[in-house]
């Protein structure tokens, strides 16, 4: 089974409904992790938000109340600097330097006053005099230098100059690619879980309709006494199966209903068909005249005519609800056909009409040998009676995927658009046709009968062409699903 | 030759009996399978014709437990049945024949006497065939008639073999495409007729008197007086 299973797990079912059924689980789960990231950033930023807020404001407040002499410088810059230990989301650094805040102070003027944190601050003060600071609005700000930008709150002195606070949103975007990377890991260990479960599952829901679809492939035409395979649980698919097998019931006790319904039919008429037949055949013995004889013989002709049509009628009928009883054997068609042309020869050439057989060799398929004999007999009374003098009939046989192919063609005038579109129906002939209408219905019967199928239209040249393909092995013997997958078991 | 007719129809039975006893046979007629069990013990008989279709009992469990009770006659199996039986077909096999309805009269009798042949010691299977002045060479395939060598195809001589052996005697087209060609068919056109015609053309020379003789909705027959 693996190597029946093995190459199209991509095309099957239970691959597709896992993938999109992952698909849909993957990406609403980002979805809501975009939004959780969001409502996460959100709130880190508001926090900084207010620890800024708050600190600028009590370093306004230092900054007034210190005297402006020699040590203001040094008691606010110290002030400032504590208040950068204080940081939140803080990672441990490495660095001795705090790179992660600054204090900075500007005079009225503009000019840099008194500055804490890394580096010299100038960088930090073209970029707050880039920018138009909102008073008690913290901001984000670029700085160049540093890889990632500042958070920036300002308040204006009583004097005219300004305290400016910036903590770095390094710490805030490094929780925040830590959250990302986590999640990330456990999404796509989910997801690929989720896929997993979910492609096994439907792949062993899937195979037990595969396993009934095959087992229902099996039962053929003739073997309507088997059943699909049913399983413990109740399920959908055990539901399945069951229905399978009660529609299996109904099917066989119509088609032996419509056996009993045949064979009684035949039987009521055959009886009396014989009796007459009888009669008529002493009264045939017994009549001397010609003049006698000739009503009773055209009476036998016609019964024998009326006998023809009731045993193809009855085959169509139950070759129609797939219910004709094969009793198969070895048939080889190259050799039958051989006979048939042997047979029908003569009244081909007597009536102008070439036959020709195009075939590989012998030929051998499981087959009805008496139905075979009459279809085939059937495409050859149809040439025979419908074609004009001086045509050609050519046969043409040889294997063609595992099935025999049989195609006859002729050079005449081909099928009447108006009945080629039915020529498979019961009852349809052409205008000139004396037949009953059964002959081609009679041909798709028994080759539907044996697993074929027949196609019949107009070749390009505009002769008429019927092909028929008959499998070489039955269905239900070697190389049938069922087969092979108890073989694997 | 005595022969067991076992059919229920009325009308068949009747007028099978009148047939069957023109053509030579002491008939008796049981029209269930109980009468038919009781006279086929009780009588001697040579052949069997059995219906399948009885009232009382399936025509071929009376051929098996006839066979159990030690009758060894052959049976020609009646059918109305369209498709040959399985079962049928094992009797078949085991020397029996079958026959649908509804049949020409010259096809059963037909049967009948094969049955009755292939019952019998086989004897020396002559080489050579006559009838009247037509005579036929199996051995080396050639028939000759009045001395003149016939033209025949290979399968024109199998036909007039046929005749031959059945000469006197009509034959069907049934039979001629059974026994000739093989096949139990049906064709609803002239192609047994187009090659009588030709054989007939070989046969029957100008100024000779003609042997093959159609009997219009019977079939033919090769003269033999």
């Amino acid at each position: 089974m693996s190597s029946k299973t093995a190459k199209p797990v991509m095309h099957s079912a239970a691959w597709r409904i896992s993938l999109w059924a992952t698909l849909a689980f993957a990406c609403g789960t980002m979805l809501v992790f975009v939004f959780l990231h969001r409502f996460v950033a959100d709130d880190i930023q508001r926090r900084s938000d207010a620890w800024l807020s708050g600190e600028v404001e009590v370093l306004g407040d230092v900054a007034e109340r210190t005297p402006k002499d020699a040590l203001y410088g040094r008691v606010v810059g110290e002030v400032a600097e504590l208040a950068g230990k204080e940081v939140p989301n803080k990672a441990l650094s490495d660095s001795s330097e705090n790179d992660s805040v600054f204090f900075l102070q500007t005079g009225k003027d503009g000019s840099l006053q008194l500055w804490v944190g890394a580096g010299n601050g100038e960088a930090n003060l073209t970029a707050i005099q880039a920018s138009r600071m909102l008073p008690d609005q913290p901001m984000d700000l670029h700085v160049s230098g540093f890889p990632t930008p500042f958070r920036v709150a300002s308040i204006r002195m009583d004097d005219g100059s300004r305290i400016y606070l910036g903590l770095s949103e390094r710490d805030e975007l490094r929780v925040l690619r830590s959250l990302r990377l986590r999640f990330f890991l456990l999404w796509l260990l989910i997801v690929l879980l989720g896929f997993g479960i979910v492609f096994f599952t439907t792949r062993r829901m899937l195979s037990h309709v595969r396993r009934i679809t095959e087992a229902a492939a099996g039962i053929g035409h003739s073997d309507l006494n088997s059943r699909v395979p049913t399983t413990q649980r109740n399920d959908e698919v055990a539901h399945l199966a069951l229905t399978l097998n009660r529609m299996l019931d109904r099917i066989e006790s119509s088609v032996h209903q419509l056996h009993t319904i045949t064979d009684s039919l035949a039987h009521d008429l055959r009886s009396p068909l014989t009796a007459i037949r009888g009669k008529l055949e002493m009264s045939l013995s017994a009549a001397t005249h010609g003049e006698q004889a000739e009503p009773i013989v055209s009476a036998i002709e016609e019964l024998d005519r009326l006998t023809d049509f009731l045993n193809k009628s009855l085959d169509v009928a139950e070759a129609k609800a797939d219910a004709l009883r094969l009793s198969r054997s070895e048939v080889d068609l190259d050799e039958l056909l051989r006979i048939m042309i042997d047979l029908y020869e003569p009244s081909m050439s007597e009536k102008g009409l070439q036959i020709r057989l195009q075939s590989g060799g012998p030929l051998r398929i499981e087959a009805d040998a008496a139905l075979i004999h009459r279809m085939i007999a059937n495409l050859f009374d149809n040439e025979l009676k419908h074609l004009p003098s001086a045509c050609t009939v050519t046969i043409r046989l040889r294997v063609e995927d595992g099935a025999a192919s049989l195609i006859l063609e002729d050079d005449g005038p081909g099928f009447d658009a108006e009945v080629c579109l039915h020529l498979f129906e019961r009852r349809v002939k052409g205008k000139e046709s004396n037949g009953h209408g059964l002959g081609l219905a009679f041909v798709d019967a028994v080759a539907r009968a044996h697993g074929g199928a027949v196609r019949a239209g107009n070749c390009e040249s505009g002769g008429a062409q019927i092909a028929v393909t008959l499998p070489v092995v039955s269905q239900g013997h070697a190389g049938s699903p069922a087969a092979v997958m108890h073989g694997a078991h | 030759m005595r022969l067991l007719l076992v059919e229920d129809e009325i009308e068949i039975q009747s007028f099978l009996r009148s047939s069957l006893a023109e053509a030579g046979y002491q008939v008796e007629a049981a029209g269930d399978g109980k009468t038919a069990e009781r006279l086929a013990i009780d009588g001697q008989f040579d052949i069997l014709i059995v219906d399948l279709g009885l009232p009382d009992q399936d025509g071929i469990t009376l051929i098996l437990r006839l066979r159990q009770l030690g009758v060894r006659a052959p049976v020609l199996i009646l059918s109305a049945r369209r498709s040959v039986d399985d079962r049928v077909r094992g009797l078949e096999q085991g020397g029996d024949d079958y026959l649908t309805k509804p049949f020409a009269l010259a096809e059963l009798l037909a049967r009948l006497r094969n049955l009755l042949k292939r019952n019998s010691p086989p004897g020396n299977e002559a080489t050579r065939l006559r009838v009247l002045d037509l005579e036929l060479d199996l051995l080396r395939r050639e028939a000759t008639r009045s001395g003149q060598v016939l033209q025949l195809t290979p399968q024109e001589f199998v036909l007039l073999e046929y005749l031959c052996r059945n000469a006197g005697r009509v034959v069907t087209r049934s039979m001629i495409l059974d026994q000739v060609w093989g096949m139990r068919i049906q064709p609803d056109t002239n192609v047994v007729d187009v090659h009588i015609y030709r054989l007939r053309g070989k046969v029957d020379g100008k100024g000779q008197q003609p042997l093959i003789r159609t009997l219009r909705g019977v079939g033919y027959v090769l003269k033999d007086r």
